[in-house]
């Protein structure tokens, strides 16, 4: 089957894949514009106000990020699949069929978020139009078509996993998508009590993102560079347990940082601290692991007199080692700094957590995914070695460029309110908005908005680019 | 080294948590010590596969 | 031909891993046991009896709340202090308590709070955090925000701010008209003044406590 590694013509599963891609790249679009106009709101306060507010983008903003990434990765799994286990998925007529439910259910969705906005104090809002609870403010009505969609999915997995042949890249995944569709229950329930509020649902975001995502994005990694540079599966697949092990040893318990001031008793400082202390570690080793692995292949190839690049797909490639670093950064470096107690007290509830989600979500997830639907372009036109076009580059260097910027930008006003708002003015309202009007504050927020668009436009690049790379001559066929 | 026990309500994790770093230790440590158990177990099946 | 070494086997990683993260999770499940009864809201009895709770009952908005430093913890902890008028009543009962802190939380929600403030610290960073807000000296006697209302109690000052919030702008950002009730705007007063009476662990350090660090203030 290695053979149809780098083909999707004939699979239905590969398909699929690439429907789920097509939707989650246009809410990645939508992500970037509503987060441009909370961008703008920072600028001009006035921007939308009582149309749509600060709020509201944010609302979309964040909840369209965690979306197109969620479909980006159940089309990834749909699309390696076939490859993997050497067989058509199984179930997939449920597959597509849930795709549309799926589609469906998100467009309502966030038509209700725009147009209607708010509702009374009343069970029927957190029912019918958002729970107000960052990141999963889908109503509830829409948590049960999520689960829904997530069982079929992970039927689908599971099925095809043990009917064809389960590789340990396949076995990692069944376990992790099981976690990560069974997580989402934690989120489903109101509660009079903020802390225990607060308290289940960090299980569901820090146990996606700092657990089963990650794990996630390291299957994805090992199965992009036995594609697309040839690497052997046994040594990949190593240090995908390795990762496992790290990744899970200190990201479950890691968990713990989250549950420093929320009214959850006081040894989850230590817990906290120490445990996500070592999330970095795993993510240096995956960054470290693809290095590796490409200087090894590239090498034994050279050896044998093949110096030609042993890359088969170079912008899925350049992004999946972005997402190698990205991750590293984003998530280990810009985490670690704001991760131990005694800074927490600080930085907890300023930009510096912004500047880290947006690093991290860039660095550990959009990179790698943005190179899977470079993979399915590729495998959809039938290219043997995928080459850059001007907009792949363009498209790398923006969004890359744009993200970095508006990290940079955000971790500068984080120091402002730590300093300002926080150490200084002991974090009242009045010492909110000094921290807010000063000068390093407010320039940061006029590069954050700059570097926004830069992003944006990159995104435009980057559309351009997946929709026409795969018509361009100078590939090898 | 050790300090008073200040919590608002008192546990066995609070209990283990005596002092700096007491209670993380003690967790990595048991997550860490059955994997020289797991070691012995595949250094054994490695020598007899030969 | 040399040993093959353990540290190469796929199979001691696999099974490594599998040990690590079941044992992580049995482990995070009994912490969730342990923090869960942590954590549940007390009493009204416990309240009556000076029993220290992390998460009070609903029926501490008939008492003063205030933030004060404990030596043996090393940080602020809120205390519980003697009766204090809500709305004019220093007398809600544990079921009427229990309903206006419900209809403020279902209103923190409903209105989208925490997409542009935080709530114990998490949410957005556009607004103010809330975690102690009920205690800002701002919304106190002497405070500009409560004078800027017209009215003369803290509760009173802030169920109109959340009814009318353009109308009183502190800054160029400002808080948009979500369409807030004079009920949903008393709950949402209740949930804010519980919502100050948990244990955060000190956080926000210093709240409120700092005078003369800038501006004179």
């Amino acid at each position: 089957m290695a053979s149809n590694h780098l083909t999707g013509v004939g699979s239905e599963s590969k398909q699929l894949a690439t429907w789920y891609f097509t939707f989650a790249a246009i809410i990645f679009g939508a992500q970037l514009v509503f987060g441009v106009v909370a961008a703008i709101q920072y600028v001009m306060p006035g921007f939308l106000f009582e149309i749509v507010d600060f709020s509201v983008a944010r609302m979309i903003h964040i909840n369209a990020l965690v979306v197109w990434m969620v479909f980006a990765m159940f089309g990834a799994v749909y699309w390696l699949l076939p490859d993997e286990t050497g067989i058509e998925t199984v179930g997939i007529k449920i597959g597509k069929l849930l795709f549309w439910v799926f589609a469906a259910a998100i467009v309502v969705v966030v038509l209700v978020y725009l147009l209607v906005q708010v509702g009374p104090a009343t069970e029927s809002t957190i029912w019918l139009i958002h729970e107000g609870r960052e990141y999963i403010e889908a109503p509830r009505w829409a948590d049960f078509g999520i689960v829904v969609v997530a069982l079929g999915f992970v039927f689908n997995l599971f099925a095809t996993g043990m009917k064809g042949k389960q590789t340990g890249i396949i076995t990692v995944l069944m376990a992790d998508m099981l976690a990560f569709a069974g997580l989402y229950l934690a989120g489903m329930f109101f509660t009079d009590n903020i802390s225990v509020d607060q308290f289940w649902w960090w299980w569901v975001i820090h146990l996606w993102v700092e657990a089963t995502w990650e794990v996630y994005v390291g299957s994805l990694a090992a199965y992009g560079l036995i594609t697309m540079i040839g690497a052997h599966r046994k040594t990949v697949e190593m240090w995908l347990w390795i990762e496992v092990a790290m990744l899970f040893g200190s990201g479950i318990l890691g968990l713990g940082h989250h549950y420093f001031w929320i009214g959850t008793p006081e040894y989850w400082w230590e817990i906290g601290a120490l445990f996500s202390a070592l999330e970095p570690l795993p993510l240096v080793a995956m960054f470290i692991h693809v290095l590796y692995d490409w200087g090894k292949t590239q090498g034994a190839e050279t050896e044998k007199g093949n110096p030609a690049s042993v890359i088969k797909n170079k912008p899925a490639f350049t992004w999946f080692v972005l997402n190698a670093f990205g991750n590293f950064l984003g998530a280990g470096i810009w985490g670690f700094f704001h991760t131990l107690p005694q800074v927490n007290l600080y930085t907890h509830g300023t930009q510096f957590t912004s500047a880290h989600g947006h690093l991290a979500f860039f660095g550990a997830y959009a990179t790698i995914l943005i190179g899977m639907m470079y993979l399915a372009v590729q495998g959809t036109n039938g290219i043997k070695v995928l080459k850059s076009t001007k907009s792949s580059l363009a498209a790398t260097w923006m969004i890359t460029g744009g993200v970095m910027g508006m990290g940079i930008a955000l971790t500068i006003a984080g120091y402002v309110q730590v300093l300002v708002s926080r150490a200084q003015m002991g974090a009242t309202w009045a010492g909110y908005f000094d921290g807010q009007s000063g000068m390093w504050f407010s320039q940061a927020m006029d590069w954050r908005l700059f570097m926004g668009v830069i992003t944006l436009i990159g995104f435009v690049f980057l559309a351009k680019d997946l929709l026409s790379i795969g018509k361009a001559t100078h590939h090898e066929r | 080294m050790f300090e008073p026990f200040v919590d608002v309500v008192p546990s066995f994790f609070g209990w283990l948590n005596q002092g700096p770093l007491t209670l993380t230790i003690f967790l990595h440590t048991v997550i860490i010590l059955p994997m020289f158990w797991i070691y012995k177990q595949e250094k054994a099946r490695i020598e007899r596969e030969g | 031909m040399a040993k093959r070494s353990v540290w190469s086997d796929n199979r001691f990683w696999q099974r490594s891993a599998a040990w690590v993260t079941g044992f992580a999770s049995i482990l995070l499940i009994w912490l969730t046991f342990d923090t869960s009864a942590q954590i549940s809201m007390g009493t009204d009895a416990d309240l009556q009896n000076g029993v220290t709770k992390r998460v009070p009952a609903p029926t501490v908005i008939n008492y003063k709340i205030t933030y004060e430093m404990d030596t043996t913890r090393g940080h602020e902890v809120p205390v519980i202090g003697e009766k204090e008028m809500f709305f004019g009543r220093d007398d809600w009962s544990e079921e009427e308590a229990a309903e206006l802190l419900h209809l403020g939380k279902l209103g923190s929600q409903a209105k989208n709070c925490m997409n542009c403030h935080t709530l114990l610290g998490n949410g957005a960073y556009y607004a103010p955090d809330l975690t102690k807000a009920w205690l800002d000296p701002a919304w106190g006697p002497e405070g500009s925000l409560q004078s800027m209302t017209g009215k003369n109690t803290k509760e009173e000052a802030m169920a109109e701010f959340l009814q009318h919030p353009s109308q009183y702008p502190t800054h160029a950002r400002m808080m948009p008209d979500l369409g807030i009730t004079a009920d949903e705007a008393q709950g949402l007063v209740a949930f804010l003044k519980h919502m100050s009476s948990i244990d955060t662990n000190g956080f926000p350090r210093n709240f409120g406590k700092i005078k003369g660090a800038v501006h004179g203030k």
